[in-house]
């Protein structure tokens, strides 16, 4: 059974329609690729499914549950977690606070008993150490107490990753991870993503521009044109299908 | 309720309505070309008035005069306060509640700057002192010449706005601007001229309104911040973005404050007193329930933006 | 010349830095930690000063095992005269009524705030949420002082006696209400210190930084925001009720649109974010607001034609605006985020690299 799945989904802007009855599948542990050209619908199709859009019509069921109509923080508790295309990280806080904010069910959260560390301080610690085994693998542990802003923009790229991870998704919705990054540290952003499939199997569905470097990695490729689906493959299908080309490269 | 107060409330309504239009025609136009919600907008209007004031006092008394320079008077203000602290806050890419507050201080600045010389000449509370004429009179109702300046002037500028806005090409710049400040810098629209001309524009309306107002009701270092309420209710009425909107916003605040209003008070003995309760409510209530104002009833006419 | 009294001066400025630091701290948690922008500031003070004027003349008699008399209209000589008398004679009624007074105004601001930052979730811009407060409040002022019965409608409350004015000895009777203002503004202070350095204040801080993320990261943003103005709402509404005990009035005149400000001012002055800096702000403004006082009085006996009262006002807007346009952050900048978890991370890390 795949773990998403969509049923004619479909976002109205006012007159104009983003996304067109669109519906795909996604694996359980795949690596899919969400590609298309500039305004193709591909980031309003992750904000429907992240909750941080509201659909016209259609459904998405996870895991085997509907959650079309939950809230993006509701989303968030069922097992998807997303990033964003442009820096989303908290600049003030450091890099462990960074990743510390995503920790479901933390009792230090709620206001009656945040003041008093006693009941939260153990889990705190926990998650603490949780923290540290993800920015470890994400070699930002050296850098647990600077502030997210005095990092490089790949390793933003990367704490925001492990910042997703810290909720323990099941799903990662990712908006172009590569944008704005070197070449050599784009592919190291994909071996990352592979890993983590490897040992947390954790489920992705990416938004990429970089065609070379994601069909390298992916599992199969859905492409978006003017709101609707144009194709769905294997990297090496859609690279030699005419049609893609066509709207993607204009050729 | 008697019917000649029913009239003499009418009356108000328009005059009260026609000034509440000039200042809150500037509010909208800030919100939509500047982006900023501006608390200070009250003290251009003081400004004005006290400059009308002054120069009346000192023995000018052709309403035209005292207009004009109520008018540069209230666009200086404007256009200082924005040279001096909008801008420059702007340029460092600030919050929308650091720019709001930065309003609120330059609206404190500017009045207890009139505060102080209100003091020092000793004139709080003194009237524009043009010499009245009774136009027309019946019952209780008189008209003066007062009631010919104020809303006539007011109707006439807030059209002459409304024409410029729609029809001259710094008026096109706006609406591009309104719209989209950074498509309209890609096109290649001065940006920060047209910016110093709303502002120039919005201040020295509502120096005008501030003229016009001490024309009808003493000059107070307070009085404009008394009506930014009322004057936000107006420009919320609008959707803080129509003019049409903002105009009739602007008269349906007045009416409510002064015809029914007083219809409260004679039916059901509501007292006075809450009169400056209605605009918080309109202003509440149309936030909650109709966050995008009038316009949707306007059919978008003459719509700025946004 | 005037002559200056030092002790006493040393006393009304810390009594009021104690006052002004209840409202900074409070605002500090709503604006500096959470990014709520409370601009009715003014409205939950004056929530606290009007439960005073109420409850010293309503509640009060009734502790004392006395008959109230209406405090307004023209028993209001009786009635004033009726909780001196109280107040100099019976200080453990004044000192029940206070508690009261603390906790009823607290619980009532608190819901205020609370029930305000859920209406206005609907509101299709943020800053809608400065404006319905700012307007929230002026309402609120023009309804009190319309309404003839509540706290005598514009002629206030007088004579609210701060609850050591038993003592013979005044000088000492203002010492232990200085202490008591202090003291309650230490406790606030600790507590936001808590509240600040916990994965409570970590979400906050998210929610500030950046509303759209932290939802998606699981936080249920809205009911966080809704409690951190029933915690500011409630300290704001003590500072109130202090705030009355030490000018002695309950009069709408008070809480205008400018005190409002006034907190404002402390905020950004001493740092937004920082509760340290909150003490830092509230302390200067409660020094400034005294010599702007004296001045004032010695600029008025020179027989110099320039208000002084006004020059603060002034100052405030100038100081506000130089702060910024050039020191953003504040006098003392946010500090880190400090909890167990950077302890446990420290260990952890092999070779700091930092």
């Amino acid at each position: 059974m795949p773990l998403l799945q969509l049923f004619n989904l479909r976002k109205d802007f006012g007159g104009l329609r983003a996304v067109d009855d669109v519906s795909l599948e996604v694996a359980t542990g795949a690596i899919v690729g969400l590609i298309g050209p500039n305004g193709s619908g591909k980031s309003t199709l992750l904000n429907l499914i992240a909750g941080s859009a509201e659909r016209t019509a259609g459904r998405i069921i996870f895991d085997g549950d509907e959650i079309s109509g939950l809230s993006a923080d509701q989303v968030f508790q069922r097992g998807i977690a997303r990033g964003y295309q442009d820096p989303s990280l908290y600049l003030k806080m450091t890099t462990l606070d960074n990743a510390l904010l995503p920790v479901k069910s933390q009792r230090g959260e709620h206001p009656w008993y945040a003041p008093w560390r006693r009941f939260w301080q153990k889990q705190e610690a926990e998650n603490a150490r949780a923290a540290a085994g993800v920015l470890e693998q994400v070699q930002l542990l050296g850098h647990y107490d600077s502030l997210a802003s005095d990092l490089s923009g790949g390793q933003m790229k990367l704490l925001e990753m492990g910042r997703s991870l810290m909720g323990s998704p099941k799903l990662l919705l990712l908006d172009e991870p590569t944008a704005g990054v070197a070449p050599n540290l784009a592919y190291e952003i994909f071996e990352e993503i592979s890993r983590l499939r490897q040992q947390h199997g954790i489920t992705f569905l990416i938004v990429e521009h970089r065609l070379e470097i994601l069909f390298d990695f992916v599992d199969s490729v859905y492409v978006m044109h003017l709101g609707n689906l144009l194709a769905h493959g294997s990297a090496d299908d859609i690279a030699s299908n005419e049609t893609v080309r066509e709207v993607y490269f204009g050729d | 309720m008697p019917s000649s107060l029913l009239v003499t409330s009418l009356v108000n309504t328009i005059q009260i309505g026609s000034l509440y239009a000039l200042m809150a025609l500037g509010l909208t136009l800030t919100f939509s070309v500047i982006k900023l919600p501006n608390f200070a907008h009250a003290e251009y209007v003081t400004a004005g008035a006290y400059a009308a004031l002054i120069i009346s006092l000192a023995g000018v008394l052709n309403p035209l005069i005292i207009i004009a320079v109520a008018f540069l008077v209230g666009a200086l203000t404007a256009v200082v306060s924005h040279l001096i602290v909008f801008k420059p806050l702007e340029r460092q890419n600030v919050s929308l509640y650091t720019l709001i507050l930065a309003s609120f201080a330059v609206g404190l600045i500017i009045r207890y700057i009139l505060f102080t010389i209100a003091d020092y000449f000793n004139i709080f509370d003194l009237r524009i002192a043009i010499p009245l004429q009774i136009l027309f009179r019946t019952g209780s109702l008189i008209l003066t010449n007062l009631f010919a300046w104020v809303a006539p002037t007011s109707i006439v500028l807030v059209i002459l706005l409304t024409l410029l806005i729609n029809r001259t090409a710094l008026g096109r710049e706006m609406r591009a601007l309104a719209n989209n400040t950074i498509l309209a810098r890609v096109i290649g629209i001065p940006v920060e001229r047209v910016k110093n001309y709303t502002w120039l524009l919005v201040g020295g309306m509502a120096g005008v309104a501030g003229a016009l107002w001490g024309l009808q009701s003493a000059v107070s270092p307070l009085m404009g911040w008394a009506a930014i309420i009322s004057v936000f209710a107006a420009a919320i009425l609008g959707g803080l973005s129509s003019f049409p909107g903002t105009i009739l916003g602007a008269y349906v605040v007045a009416f409510s404050e002064n015809t029914i209003m007083l219809f409260l008070n004679f039916s059901y003995g509501v007292d006075l007193a809450y009169k400056p309760a209605i605009p918080f409510i309109i202003i509440i209530a149309v936030l909650l329930i109709r966050p995008q104002g009038l316009t949707q009833l306007l059919k978008r006419a003459g719509e700025l933006g946004r | 010349m005037i002559n200056i009294d030092l002790g006493a001066t040393a006393i009304s400025v810390l009594t009021l830095f104690g006052i002004y630091a209840l409202m900074s701290i409070s605002l500090n948690l709503e604006y500096g930690v959470a990014g709520v922008p409370n601009f009715g500031q003014a409205l939950f003070v004056s929530i606290g000063a009007y439960v005073a004027g109420v409850t010293y003349t309503r509640l009060l008699p009734l502790l004392a095992g006395m008959e109230s008399v209406h405090p307004c209209g023209p028993t209001m000589g009786q009635a004033l005269q009726l909780r001196s008398e109280i107040m100099a004679t019976q200080p453990v009624a004044g000192f029940i009524n206070l508690a009261l007074t603390l906790v009823i105004a607290a619980i009532l601001s608190g819901a205020v705030g609370f029930a305000v930052s859920y209406v206005t979730l609907r509101l299709k811009e943020e800053w809608f949420l400065a404006l319905v407060l700012l307007v929230g409040g002026e309402t609120v002022r023009i309804v009190v002082r319309g309404a003839d019965d509540l706290i005598c409608s514009h002629n206030g409350i007088s004579s609210v006696a701060q609850p050591f004015y038993f003592l013979d000895d005044v000088q000492m009777s203002s010492i232990l209400f200085m202490l008591l203002a202090l003291a309650l503004a230490l406790i606030a202070y600790l507590y936001s210190q808590r509240l600040t350095h916990s994965p409570y204040g970590r979400m906050l801080k998210g929610l500030r930084e950046n509303e759209e993320v932290t939802r998606g990261l699981g936080k249920g943003i809205s009911l966080a925001r809704a409690q951190i103005m029933l915690i500011g709402s409630a300290i704001a509404a003590i500072g109130g009720v202090l705030f009355a005990l030490n000018t002695g009035f309950v009069n709408t005149n008070d809480y205008v649109v400018t005190l409002t400000l006034d907190v404002w001012v402390m905020v950004v002055l001493g740092g937004i974010g920082n509760n340290r800096g909150a003490l830092l702000g509230a302390a200067l403004i409660a020094i400034m607001d005294r010599v702007t006082q004296v001045a004032a009085i010695a600029l008025n006996m020179s027989g110099s034609p320039i208000e002084f009262n006004y020059v603060r006002f002034i100052a405030f807007g100038i100081i506000l605006l130089l702060m910024l346009r050039y020191r953003p952050a504040g006098l003392l900048p946010e500090s880190r985020l400090t909890t167990i978890a950077h302890e446990t991370a420290k260990r952890l890390t092999p070779g700091k690299t930092i």
